[in-house]
C-alpha cells in the first residue's frame, strides 16, 4: 500500500466494513463521496471549543482561506476520548489535528496514525528556539518516540501532594520543605488521622497518580525503563548546554514488564500498610469526583494531585489559601512521575503542510496563555515554563505554585507514566490487582507476582 | 367450511374486491396486506440500523481488527481463543450471577409495588409514590457515577454511616470481591426498578375486577388469592417483564462500570464490559465481537427457554 | 359503530362509589403491609436524589460529608448560573427535545404497527421475523457502535447532524414487544363483534384495538422518551459540534479539563435537564393511569 495515502486506507478499510454492511442491505447504496474543497478544511479535535477559540479565531483571520472544523470530543476518562477518535478513524474520516496525552503518544505513533514532526521541525527550527527554551527537557523527552518527535505540548501534570491546611492546622503542623522525606510524610499522615474522621492521606486506584508515585520516590517503575537510540539533533538544536538535557536519548521505552521486582513489592506494601494501619480510608476506583469532594469536606489530610487541582479545588468550593502543595516526600529518590498534553498531526491525510503552519501558530506563548484550560482559572499546568505565574496561580491560594514546575527543572529525572502502546491493557493489569492488594485479599507479593504474569502474557502477544 | 361464506353486510365499496370483508378469504388477505405494511418501517429501519450493524459484527467476529490497519479474516481463531480465556468464562458466571439476583430482587419488588400502589389507585399518595420510584431512572450519567460512589464508599458512604448508626460494622461495599456483586446488583435495583414497576403497573392496572371480585366472593382472599388469581393474569406481563429485564441485565454495563471498573481484581466483571474493553481499551475489535456473538447466542437460547417454559405458566384470556 | 358506544358506555364505571373516608387511609392489616413497604421503597429510592438536588444547591466542598446532609444550609443559585455561562444550555435543550420528541412519536408509530402486526395478523413467516426482531435486542450496543456509525457516516453521510440521533432509533424491538403483548392480552370477540358490524381489519385496528393500547403506548412513550434523553454513548460518537450537541453532552463538558470542573456545577445542570422528563412521566402518568381505569381491558 505504498502510495497509498493513510487517509485513503482507512477510507477504503472503512469502505470495505461499510460494504459488508450494505451487502447485508437490500439493494444498492452509494457510498457519500467527499465534498470538494475549494478552500482548505482542517478537522481538529477540541475537548471544548471554548477553551480554544482564541486560537482559532486568530488562526482564521491571518489565514481566511483555512477553515477549522472543531471536532468536540468531550470524553472526560480516557476511553470516551479514545471510542470517538477510534470511531472516526473506523469511519475513514479521522482528526487532522489531534490532541493526546502520554497516555496515548506512543500508540498513535507506534501506529503511524501521528506523522513524525522531525523534518519540520528541522526546517523551522528557529522558529521552535524559543518554545523549547521555555520548556523543560523532561517534558520535551516524553513527546519523543524512537527518535523522532510526534507531538507538541501545551500542559502537564506530575503528581505532588497537595494538602488540607484546615486539617494541617487542627493537627498542629506546619507545612514540609521541598526535602521532606517519607518518614516526615508518614507521621504527618498519623497526626492529621482521626480529626473528626478524616483520614491523613487517600488515594484512588488508577494509573497516574494512584500508588505511582511511591513506586517513582522507591526508584522503580512498573516496567524497566530505557532509552531509544536517536533524538541527537533535537537535544543538539534545542537544548545545547543545558545540563538538564545531558544524557537524554531518542525517547523512553519499556522493554519489559519488573511488577514484582523487591522496590516494586516494598512500594505496594507501604501504601498497603497505611490502609491497614487505618491512616487511608479504603482505596476504591474512581475518577477523582469523589477524591476530591473528601479532600474538600476536610476528609483528608494528604493525597497525590498535580497542578489541576488548583483550579480544580477552588470549583469545587475551597477557600483560596485552605490548600496548599508540596513535592512528593523523598524516599530511596525524589522522582516524580508525569503526563504531558498536546497537538499531534495525522500522518496522511493530505493536510500535513497547513497542519503544521497551525501548530507554529498553536505553540505561541499568547496563544497559549489564552487557552481555556490555563484562564481565567489553572486547570492544568502550562508546560511553558514562563506560562507558570504569580498572577495565573496566586489566584488560587496555592502558596507553593512554584513546586509545580520547579518538580521537572528541580528533579529534572522526572518522568513519565509508562506508556507503551499497549498502555490502556496495562492500565487494567495494574488497577486490578492493586485493588486486590490494597483489599488484602492478596498479599503485595502475590498481587505484583500476578500482576507481574499477566503483563508478561501481554508483552509476549504484542511481541 | 365454505370459502365464500358471507359475514356481515357492512362492505366497503372503496376495498378492491379482492380485499372485501365479507368473504372468510377476502379478510384473510386484508390480514396479511395489513400485516406487510405495517411490518415495513420497523422492519426497514430495524435492517438498515441494527440488523446491518449485527452482521458487520458478526463478521468482525471472525477478523482480527484493531481500527488502524485493515480487518484481515483469520477464521475462528478469536472463537477459539475466548473459550480458553479464563477472564472471558468468568465474566460470564459474574454476569449470570448478578442478573439473577438483580432480576430476582426487581420482579418481587416491582410486582409487590405495583400490587400495593393498586390499593390506593387514586390517591394523590399513590400518585407521588408512583413519581418518587421513578425518579432514578431519570437520572443519569455522571449524577448516578458519582451518587453511587458516594453512597457505597466503604469509610465516608453513606450506606455505611447510617448502618454505624445501627450499630453494624463497615461493610467494604465495592472493595470485596465476595460482597461486590450483591453491591452492583444493589445498585441497579435502585436505578431499574421504576423501568420494570411501570411495566407491571400496566399489567396489574389492567387486571379485570370482574374476576377478582368473584374470586373474593368464592373465598379466595390474602395469598391463596394473589397466589391461584392475581398472578396467573398477571403473568402476560410477567412473561414481557422478566423477558426484557434477563436481556438488559444480561447485557449488564453501566453500574458496574461505573461503580467498580469490573474490581476488585475481576470479581464485578461483565461479559459487556469485556466487549467494550477488548474493543475500545485493547483494540481487538474482531475479539470482542467473538465474545458479542457468543453472548447473544446465549441471551437467544435463554429467551426461548423462557418462551418455552412460559407456554405452561403464561395464561391469555 | 356498535360496539364503539358499547366501549365507550363502559367508562366511567367505578365512579358511583361513595367514600367518605379519604381514599390514602389504609383500611386492612394488608393495606397497612402495603403502606409500610411502599414508604420504605419511596424513601430508599428519593434518598440520593435529594443528595443531588441539594448538592447543585452547594459547593462540593458541602456536600461530600459524613454524616450526609440532607439539607443545604443556603441555598447557592450560583450553581445554576453558571451552567448558562459554560455550555449553550437552552439550544442544547432545544436539541435533546426534537431528538426525543422525534423519536418518541416514530418509535409510537412503529412499535404499534408492528406489534399490532404481531398479535393480531397473520401472514407466512410471522413468527420467524418476530424472533428476528426480538433478537435485536440480543446484541450488545457496544458491538455494532462502530458499524453503526460508518453506515450513518459512509452510507448516509448523516455523521453530525441530529437525523444520525433520530433516524437510527426509529424502529423499537422493544416497544414493538411490549405492544405486542398489550394487543395480546385484549379479548378476540371485540374483533368478532366489529366484524359482524362489517368494520373491515385497518378499521378495526384503529377503532377497536388502538384505542386500547393507549396505556401500553404511554409506557413505551415514557420509558422511549427518558432513554433517548439520556442517552449519551451515540451522541458522543455521531456528533461534533457543540451547538448541535443534545444536553448530556453539553453535561460532561461542565466536569471540565481533567474533571476539575464543580461537580455541584453539573449536577445543577442534571437537574434542570431532568425536570422535562420529570413533567412528562407525570403527565404520561395521568395519562396511563386515566387510560388504566376508565379502559376497556376488562373483557
Amino acid at each position: 500500500m505504498g502510495n497509498l495515502s493513510r487517509r485513503e486506507m482507512l477510507q477504503a478499510s472503512a469502505a470495505g466494513v461499510a460494504g459488508a454492511a450494505a451487502a447485508a442491505l437490500p439493494g444498492s447504496v452509494s457510498l457519500a463521496s467527499a465534498p470538494s474543497q475549494d478552500q482548505i478544511n482542517m478537522r481538529y479535535q477540541v475537548f471544548n471549543v471554548d477553551t480554544v477559540q482564541h486560537m482559532l479565531n486568530t488562526y482564521m483571520e491571518l489565514n481566511p482561506h483555512v477553515n477549522i472544523e472543531a471536532i468536540s470530543v468531550t470524553g472526560v476518562d480516557h476511553q470516551e476520548v479514545a471510542t470517538k477518535i477510534l470511531a472516526t478513524l473506523a469511519a475513514g474520516n479521522p482528526v487532522d489535528v489531534g490532541f493526546a496525552c502520554t497516555e496515548v503518544t506512543h500508540l498513535y505513533a507506534g501506529e503511524g496514525l501521528a506523522q513524525p514532526l522531525t523534518p519540520r521541525l528541522m526546517d523551522d527550527a528557529d522558529e521552535f528556539m524559543e518554545y523549547y527554551a521555555d520548556t523543560s527537557a523532561a517534558l520535551s523527552e516524553t513527546m519523543l518516540y524512537e527518535g523522532d518527535v510526534y507531538q507538541l505540548m501545551d500542559n502537564f501534570n506530575a503528581a505532588n501532594m497537595f494538602f488540607n491546611k484546615n486539617l494541617l492546622a487542627e493537627a498542629g503542623l506546619e507545612m514540609p520543605g521541598k526535602e521532606w522525606t517519607k518518614d516526615d510524610f508518614y507521621s504527618m499522615a498519623q497526626a492529621m488521622t482521626g480529626i473528626d474522621g478524616s483520614f491523613g492521606y487517600g488515594w484512588i486506584n488508577r494509573f497516574w497518580g494512584s500508588w505511582m508515585p511511591w513506586i517513582f520516590v522507591n526508584d522503580t517503575n512498573v516496567l524497566e525503563e530505557e532509552r531509544a537510540p536517536g533524538g541527537e539533533w533535537f537535544w543538539d538544536t534545542f537544548y545545547a548546554g543545558d545540563e538538564r538535557a545531558v544524557g537524554r536519548g531518542g525517547g523512553w521505552r519499556w522493554p519489559a514488564p519488573q511488577a514484582n521486582n523487591p522496590k516494586m513489592v516494598e512500594a505496594l506494601e507501604f501504601v498497603v500498610s497505611l490502609t491497614q494501619e487505618g491512616l487511608t480510608p479504603a482505596v476504591e476506583i474512581g475518577g477523582g469526583t469523589t477524591l476530591l469532594g473528601f479532600f474538600s469536606g476536610n476528609k483528608l489530610g494528604m493525597t497525590p494531585a498535580g497542578g489541576f487541582w488548583a483550579g480544580g479545588l477552588i470549583n469545587s468550593g475551597l477557600e483560596p489559601g485552605s490548600f496548599d502543595t508540596q513535592f512528593w516526600p523523598e524516599w530511596k529518590s525524589q522522582r516524580h512521575q508525569l503526563g504531558v498534553c498536546g497537538p499531534w498531526i495525522l500522518d496522511g491525510g493530505g493536510q500535513e503542510d497547513q497542519c503544521w503552519d497551525f501548530l507554529k501558530h498553536y505553540k505561541k506563548r499568547e496563544i497559549q496563555d489564552a487557552l481555556g484550560h490555563f484562564t481565567p482559572l489553572p486547570l492544568t499546568t502550562p508546560t511553558r515554563r514562563s506560562l507558570n505565574t504569580e498572577e495565573r496561580f496566586g489566584q488560587t491560594g496555592v502558596e507553593n505554585w512554584r513546586v509545580f514546575y520547579d518538580t521537572i527543572d528541580e528533579r529534572p529525572d522526572t518522568g513519565p507514566i509508562a506508556q507503551p502502546v499497549f498502555v490502556v491493557e496495562l492500565t487494567n493489569i495494574f488497577t486490578r490487582y492493586t485493588g486486590l492488594a490494597t483489599n488484602g485479599e492478596q498479599t503485595p507479593q502475590e498481587a505484583l507476582d500476578n500482576m507481574q504474569a499477566e503483563m508478561e502474557d501481554l508483552y509476549a502477544r504484542n511481541a | 367450511m365454505a370459502s365464500e361464506t358471507t359475514l356481515g353486510s357492512g362492505r366497503r365499496n372503496w376495498l378492491p374486491a379482492w380485499l372485501a370483508g365479507d368473504t372468510v378469504q377476502g379478510i384473510r388477505r386484508q390480514r396479511m396486506v395489513l400485516g406487510v405494511l405495517f411490518l415495513l418501517p420497523t422492519l426497514i429501519g430495524l435492517i438498515v440500523f441494527v440488523l446491518a450493524p449485527i452482521v458487520v459484527a458478526v463478521a468482525l467476529g471472525f477478523m482480527k481488527w484493531n481500527v488502524f490497519r485493515p480487518p484481515e479474516f483469520i477464521g475462528l481463531k478469536n472463537f477459539a481463543r475466548l473459550f480458553q480465556h479464563e477472564l472471558v468464562g468468568n465474566s460470564f458466571s459474574n454476569t449470570f450471577v448478578m442478573m439473577a439476583m438483580t432480576v430476582g430482587m426487581l420482579e418481587v419488588f416491582a410486582i409487590s409495588l405495583a400490587l400495593s400502589v393498586h390499593r390506593f389507585a387514586r390517591s394523590r399518595l399513590a400518585y407521588i409514590f408512583r413519581t418518587v420510584w421513578f425518579l432514578p431512572v431519570l437520572l443519569s450519567g455522571v449524577s448516578v457515577a458519582v451518587t453511587l460512589s458516594y453512597l457505597f464508599h466503604t469509610d465516608f458512604g453513606v450506606v455505611n454511616y447510617y448502618l454505624g448508626v445501627l450499630g453494624i460494622d463497615k461493610v467494604p461495599w465495592l472493595v470485596s470481591s465476595d460482597i461486590v456483586r450483591f453491591s452492583v446488583s444493589l445498585a441497579t435495583v435502585w436505578r431499574n426498578l421504576g423501568f420494570t414497576f411501570i411495566i407491571y403497573l400496566g399489567g396489574v392496572s389492567a387486571l379485570p375486577q370482574e374476576i377478582l371480585e368473584a374470586a373474593t366472593v368464592d373465598g379466595a382472599r390474602g395469598l391463596k388469592r394473589l397466589w391461584l388469581i392475581t398472578l396467573p393474569l398477571l403473568s402476560p406481563t410477567i412473561l414481557f417483564a422478566t423477558v426484557i429485564d434477563v436481556i438488559r441485565l444480561l447485557q449488564f454495563f453501566d453500574e458496574p462500570y461505573v461503580m467498580t471498573r469490573g474490581g476488585p481484581g475481576d470479581s464485578s466483571r461483565t461479559t459487556v464490559m469485556m466487549v467494550y474493553d477488548t474493543a475500545f481499551a485493547n483494540l481487538e475489535f474482531g475479539y470482542a465481537s467473538s465474545i458479542s456473538v457468543i453472548l447473544f447466542l446465549i441471551i437467544l437460547a435463554v429467551t426461548g427457554f423462557q418462551f418455552l417454559l412460559s407456554k405452561r405458566w403464561v395464561f391469555y384470556q | 359503530m356498535t360496539v364503539i358506544n358499547r366501549l365507550s358506555s363502559r367508562r366511567r364505571g367505578d365512579e358511583d362509589v361513595v367514600e367518605r373516608i379519604p381514599d390514602w387511609m389504609p383500611r386492612s392489616a394488608a393495606d397497612w403491609l402495603a403502606m409500610v413497604f411502599m414508604l420504605i421503597i419511596g424513601i430508599l429510592t428519593i434518598m440520593p436524589i435529594v443528595w443531588v438536588v441539594t448538592t447543585s444547591l452547594r459547593t462540593p466542598a458541602e456536600s461530600f460529608t459524613v454524616p450526609p446532609e440532607w439539607i443545604p444550609r443556603d441555598l447557592y443559585f450560583g450553581n445554576y448560573l453558571q451552567v448558562f455561562d459554560e455550555i449553550p444550555f437552552v439550544y442544547q435543550m432545544g436539541n435533546s427535545f426534537f431528538v426525543t420528541l422525534s423519536t418518541v412519536v416514530g418509535q409510537l408509530t412503529t412499535a404499534t404497527l408492528a406489534g399490532y402486526t404481531f398479535a393480531r395478523l397473520y401472514f407466512p413467516g410471522r413468527d420467524v421475523l418476530f424472533w428476528v426482531v426480538l433478537a435485536t435486542l440480543m446484541i450488545p450496543y457496544q458491538a455494532t457502535l462502530i458499524p453503526l456509525f460508518i453506515i450513518i457516516s459512509r452510507v448516509f453521510g448523516l455523521a453530525d447532524t441530529l437525523w444520525s440521533l433520530i433516524l437510527p432509533a426509529l424502529p423499537t424491538a422493544f416497544g414493538t414487544f411490549l405492544l405486542r403483548q398489550y394487543f395480546l392480552q385484549i379479548p378476540g370477540e371485540y374483533e368478532e363483534a366489529a366484524m359482524m358490524d362489517g368494520a373491515n381489519q385497518f378499521q378495526i385496528f384503529r377503532r377497536v384495538y388502538l384505542p386500547m393500547v393507549a396505556p401500553g403506548m404511554a409506557i413505551l412513550a415514557v420509558l422511549a422518551f427518558n432513554g433517548k434523553w439520556n442517552d449519551f454513548l451515540t451522541p458522543l460518537i455521531f456528533m461534533n459540534t457543540t451547538s448541535r450537541f443534545p444536553i448530556t453532552l453539553g453535561i460532561n463538558d461542565l466536569q471540565r479539563y481533567m474533571m476539575t470542573g464543580s461537580i455541584s456545577v453539573v449536577l445543577a445542570a442534571i437537574v434542570m435537564a431532568t425536570l422535562p422528563v420529570v413533567l412528562v412521566y407525570v403527565f404520561g402518568q395521568r395519562y396511563l393511569i386515566e387510560g388504566l381505569m376508565v379502559g376497556g381491558l376488562k373483557g
